[in-house]
């Protein structure tokens, strides 16, 4: 009796460990909530029939089926299994692998602009529009909060706060605000006053937090988005209170020989953030590739020995803050200038959020992952709005994106396009030697 | 060098391809019966915390569509109606998207919407241009009747009508010397409670007034739940006999059952973001009973509870007819009645003239619009919760010369 | 006058929060003890705590109005079917969007992404599933005023939380410092290689740790249901919060956990007095970057291997 016990658990411990059941066991599972993810919808009162519908329903045969298939497919010991994994492995690594050729780099690049420069005249006013609200500022977002991120090692998770400073001051110059500015000019001129307010404010968040470890920094930054968006909501007499801004003008040029308005057409603001996409990304490789990028490498890497080569990690730090902030601060510029109209209610702590996921979902500390992983993430869901897949209502999109990004760690945690150094970093990192991030940056304890 | 060019060209010119979809933008397409096919559409939040409000609104725009065609409020109509959605999640940074693909979708012929005053004022230069009607059934900001825009319309009082009536209803009607009033810290709330105070003090009653910022259980609030047990403390201490609450129904209903556990034995008021079944069910009838609701709306009891409306609503949208759900339903019936007048050839340019002109029987008032698209007749009507339901009271005016 | 002003009444229901508060923080704790991980989805435990107790309160009492003894062990139920949510959740949470990763080795901002990822889905597929408005939990008992202290009344619900709470605090201090999966928790938080070395089976430690953090959280979820009903983003400021106060006791510190939250309620609620209510999320956050400042570990310090 006892020796069928025995053999009965030994075997439920075989299976258990055995990778090909568990793989079933996932692959069925996860189709199983793709079946309920796509299916209809419940409500207070009738809180079972979601599930019923879409998991007691003829339906669920299909899911079931194409668990088993891709099951089928994944442990496949024939040539198909290999052939798709060796593909998928190619596709990914083809950046990498043809990039170090300078020429080609160039050539890639070229084409890149060329394609960002004429793809807007083809497309209606609607996708102009998402390239720019949608696309191109997240896009300039991400890019910032990499030089913070991703080559400074600093984990912010209240980047938003800049981008509302440099709204909130485009706004204040403009005149557009309650309080009027001892001078107020042109939306266009706008544009160094909000960078520099930006960066002003990101030296002053820093200089007392930055010492922080990883962990209590992300905190502090996302307590500081929190209290931006409060103070702009309370203070009413200065910033418009919950009812926000309205009427910042547009920018406009008028200089020399050039007068050039930009208005609500969404296109020439494409090329104004396109152009400045162009110079950010520019400054920030050859700031990557410079001294400061060597020493925010070396402080990414490992503190303490950075200190003790003689880098001074603090104003390292603050600089990487007040470069990212900049950016930011720009894109808030935009925004208000393009929009006409900025509420407390638009600088939210999950944008924030959605910053740092773009960012680390493109690959952390690589801008062409940066800008790359932007540019997918937020044109996926207004694709899908036009474009719907089978059973994907407009309310279930932060559903899909969650698994996505479930999935995507799972499978690729160092994003799409990692930067070479960090999957160098990461690699020593699972051969435990070093970690691959700020997220342990315990040498930095003070007391 | 040849061999990687090709490897590189022949992933960018599929990658070209694909972006080439871009340009492919799904249009209504129209019927290839005799009847031209017309697009309503509904801008609002459908997803993110303030869901709820939007999807209230959605099935109202829908219901009203499928009636029409069926030939039930307007009989038979000489073209057929669709209905198209844009959810800009009540943001202001979406909204000017999302009003992007309407304006670009010619089929639209107007918008029922934007839902939120922040998404209106950030989207509506958009359909301004493009002369696109925009009716809103539920955005009370006053600003935005002063921009100027010829295609902007809303079916409800803005927040400088409804503030400073029930302000006077406090003061006359009900005769108090002072009151606490609350604000949720949102554009509507803050909106109404600062005109509210403000006819307050000219009307001499005195008022002590805090935020109490919205919480997650709601409108996608930041706030804390927390803080309404500690507010309703100092709101007991300060012994006054009303509080006024300008927000939504869900944080009112919290902050109503903390009121009560802490000892207010006073009279509650809100405004018509509370004019909803679920504010009875939340905070329980018990406590419910007896607070004051107000609203620009009319005999919304008789029209929705015993008409058809409700029914159908609930069948349709798988819940009860809430906030701003009876304004929708007039903001695009008032659309369709004025595309029946204009007859089978539809433009957008001739629906925002003949919503100027037009007068519209709905079911919560009578509709007729000022020039600067703000809804004529600032009637302010006072419900009362009554055994577990909402009922009319009477126009604050008549209140005012009953008392 | 400043948190002299109705200051028993405040204390009470600061203490009734900071209960709640700390149940949440050690859900925190718990787990970046373990993994030196933000467990950002620790709001979802949460909310499925409270969805939960909903159901299953909704299934018993259905509109009857219990009292007395029945309403002990309605109570009892509900905490126990939010504690059982809660853990469920949390498990979960550990085998899909951790394990993997563990697996793996990822960087630790890649846990940081799972998390907001499954915390993105849970909430939103829970939205999907049970309707975008709140609902109120039927009551297990009549809200009343059960005794006073100085003048200021204490109302039933601040003693179910009260007991509830300290029940619980005081059970899972007890298996952390006494029992085998208590050693082995603190083992694993003071050294994961070791500790495998040593024969602690890391991944289930890892899987009980979230577990225990889900049954607090859960239950956390049921109680504050309870007065300020359910619905799907109700995670995310309570869980903001709790995790502040973690980080004020000193993250991945238990002792730390609990000190903290209560310390949040009081001092949240004292200063209502003290400035408007719409600036107290900036003074509290002011309060904690000053402390941080200063105390950079937190007011217990931050070692989970030592909470004894």
């Amino acid at each position: 009796m006892s020796a069928f016990a025995a053999t009965a658990v030994s075997r439920v411990r075989l299976v258990r460990q055995n990778v090909e059941i568990r793989r079933l066991f996932a692959c069925v599972f996860g189709m199983l909530v793709l079946a309920l993810m796509t299916g209809p919808s419940g409500s207070n009162t009738a809180p079972v029939s979601g599930f019923t519908g879409s998991l007691f329903h003829p339906r669920v045969l299909v899911f079931l089926a194409l668990g088993v298939g891709l099951w089928a497919v994944l442990t496949a010991q024939h040539r198909w299994g290999e052939v798709i994994r060796r593909t998928s492995n190619n596709v990914m690594t083809l950046p990498r692998r043809v990039m170090p050729d300078r020429r080609v780099r160039l050539f890639v690049y070229a084409v890149a602009l060329a394609i960002a420069i004429i793809l807007p005249l083809h497309v209606n006013a609607f996708w102009q529009d998402v390239l720019v609200d949608q696309i191109g500022i997240y896009v300039l977002l991400a890019i910032g909060l990499n030089v913070v991120v991703g080559y400074a090692g600093l984990l912010d998770l209240g980047y938003i706060a800049f981008y509302a400073i440099g709204a909130y001051s485009t706004a204040f110059w403009t005149g557009a605000l309650p309080v009027h500015p001892p001078m107020v000019v042109n939306a266009f001129w706008a544009i160094p006053f909000a960078i520099a307010t930006a960066m002003l404010a990101g030296v002053l968040i820093g200089a007392p937090t930055l010492r922080l470890r990883g962990d209590y920094l992300a905190i502090v930054t996302l307590g500081f988005g929190e209290i931006i968006q409060i103070v702009a909501t309370n203070l009413q007499g200065v910033t418009g209170g919950a009812q926000g801004v309205i009427g910042i003008p547009h920018p406009s040029v008028n200089l020399l020989h050039v007068h050039y308005s930009w208005l609500i057409d969404p296109l020439p603001y494409y090329y104004l953030l396109l152009a400045f996409v162009v110079l950010a990304l520019i400054a920030y490789s050859f700031l990557e590739h410079s001294r400061v990028g060597r020493a925010w490498t070396a402080i990414r890497e490992d503190e303490v020995a950075a200190e003790s080569t003689g880098i001074n990690v603090l104003k390292y730090k603050i600089l990487a803050f007040a470069i990212g902030a900049s950016t930011s601060g720009f894109a808030g510029m935009l925004e208000a200038s393009k929009i006409s109209f900025i509420e407390p209610g638009d600088f939210t702590v999950q944008l924030s959020i959605l910053i740092l996921v773009l960012v680390i979902f493109g690959g952390m500390g690589s801008l062409l992952g940066a800008v790359l992983g932007a540019a997918v993430l937020q044109w996926f869901p207004w694709y899908l709005r036009e474009h719907p897949l089978f059973g994907f209502q407009d309310q279930d999109l932060f559903i899909y994106l969650g698994a996505i990004l479930v999935i995507m760690m799972i499978f690729r945690p160092e994003g799409m396009i990692p930067s070479r150094r960090r999957k160098r970093e990461i690699g020593l990192s699972e051969h435990g030697v070093g970690t691959a991030d700020a997220m342990s940056g315990s040498s930095s304890e003070i007391s | 060098m040849h061999r990687k060019i090709i490897r590189i060209g022949v992933p960018l010119v599929a990658v070209a391809l694909t972006l080439g979809t871009f340009g492919g933008v799904a249009t209504a397409s129209t019927s290839h019966s005799s009847d031209p096919t017309y697009t309503i559409a509904y801008e609002g939040p459908l997803s993110g915390g303030n869901a709820q409000l939007g999807l209230n609104m959605k099935y109202a725009v829908e219901l009203a569509i499928r009636w029409a065609n069926q030939g039930k409020t307007f009989g038979k109509l000489p073209f057929k109606l669709q209905y198209t959605e844009q959810d800009d999640q009540g943001s202001a940074t979406q909204s000017p998207t999302a009003a992007e693909a309407l304006v670009t979708n010619s089929s639209v012929v107007a918008v029922v919407g934007p839902a939120f005053s922040g998404a209106t004022k950030a989207a509506e230069p958009i359909f301004s241009a493009a002369d696109l009607a925009t009716v809103s059934p539920s955005a009370t900001n006053p600003q935005l009747a002063d921009e100027g825009w010829n295609n902007f319309f809303r079916v409800v009082a803005d927040d400088n009508a409804q503030g400073p009536y029930d302000a006077d209803y406090i003061a006359k009607a009900l005769k108090l010397k002072s009151i606490y009033t609350v604000d949720d810290a949102s554009s509507y709330g803050s909106g109404l409670v600062g005109a509210l105070d403000t006819r307050l003090t000219h009307d001499g009653v005195k008022f002590t007034h805090q935020t109490a910022p919205g919480t997650t259980q709601c409108q996608a609030g930041t706030g804390n739940v927390q803080e309404y047990g500690a507010l309703a403390s100092q709101v007991v201490s300060s012994k006054a006999p009303l509080l006024f609450y300008g927000g939504y129904y869900c944080d009112f209903a919290l902050f109503a059952k903390a009121l009560r556990a802490a000892g207010y034995k006073g009279q509650l008021m809100s405004d018509d973001g509370s004019l909803d079944p679920h504010y009875v069910s939340e905070a329980t009838a018990g406590i419910a009973n007896n607070t004051l609701v107000t609203c620009a709306c009319a005999a919304l009891q008789k029209n929705v509870e015993d008409n058809s409306f409700g029914t159908a609503f609930k069948q349709l949208a798988g819940f009860a007819s809430g906030t701003y759900t009876p304004e929708a339903f007039d903001a695009t019936n008032v659309i369709i009645s004025v595309m029946k007048s204009i007859g089978p050839h539809v433009t957008r340019a001739a629906i925002v003239k003949a919503l100027h002109k037009t007068t519209y029987l709905g079911i919560t008032k009578t509709i007729k619009f000022e020039k600067n698209g703000n809804v004529s007749g600032k009637t302010i009507y006072v419900y009362k919760v009554e055994k577990g339901k909402i009922v009319e009271l009477g126009s604050t005016l008549s209140l005012i010369k009953s008392s | 006058m400043c948190f002299t002003q109705n200051f028993w009444s405040f204390l009470i229901g600061g203490i009734a929060n900071g209960f709640l508060y700390a149940l949440i923080a050690l859900g925190y704790t718990l787990v970046y003890g373990v993994l030196q991980l933000i467990n950002f989805a620790h709001s979802e435990v949460f909310m499925s705590g409270g969805f939960a107790g909903y159901f299953v309160l909704n299934a018993v009492i259905g509109n009857s109005h219990p009292s007395g003894v029945d309403s002990v062990l309605l109570v009892i139920l509900g905490t126990a079917a939010g504690a059982v949510g809660g853990a469920a959740i949390a498990y979960l949470l550990e085998r899909v969007a951790y394990r993997p990763l563990r697996r793996r080795k990822a960087p630790r901002l890649a846990f940081l992404i799972s998390a907001i990822g499954a915390s993105y889905f849970l909430y939103n597929l829970a939205g999907k599933e049970f309707g975008r408005n709140a609902v109120s939990m039927p009551a297990a008992y009549t809200n009343g005023t059960v005794f006073t202290v100085f003048g200021a009344q204490v109302q039933t619900y601040y003693v179910v939380i009260a007991i509830a709470a300290m029940i619980m605090l005081v059970v899972l201090d007890r298996i952390v410092a006494t029992t085998r999966l208590g050693r082995g928790i603190r083992a694993v938080a003071q050294d994961a290689e070791t500790a495998s070395l040593m024969g602690v089976n890391i991944d289930r430690v890892i899987a009980q740790t979230f577990i225990l953090g889900g049954i607090l959280g859960g239950a956390a979820g049921f109680l504050f249901g309870i007065s300020s009903g359910v619905i799907y983003t109700m995670g995310f400021t309570p869980a903001l919060k709790a995790f502040t106060a973690a980080v004020l006791g000193g993250i991945g510190n238990i002792r730390g956990a609990m000190l903290g939250g209560l310390l949040l309620g009081i001092f949240e609620n004292l200063g209502v007095t003290c400035a408007p209510t719409e600036w107290r999320d900036v003074i509290a956050f002011g309060i904690l970057v000053l402390v941080l400042i200063i105390r950079p570990t937190g007011i217990l310090g931050e070692r989970l291997g030592r909470s004894a």
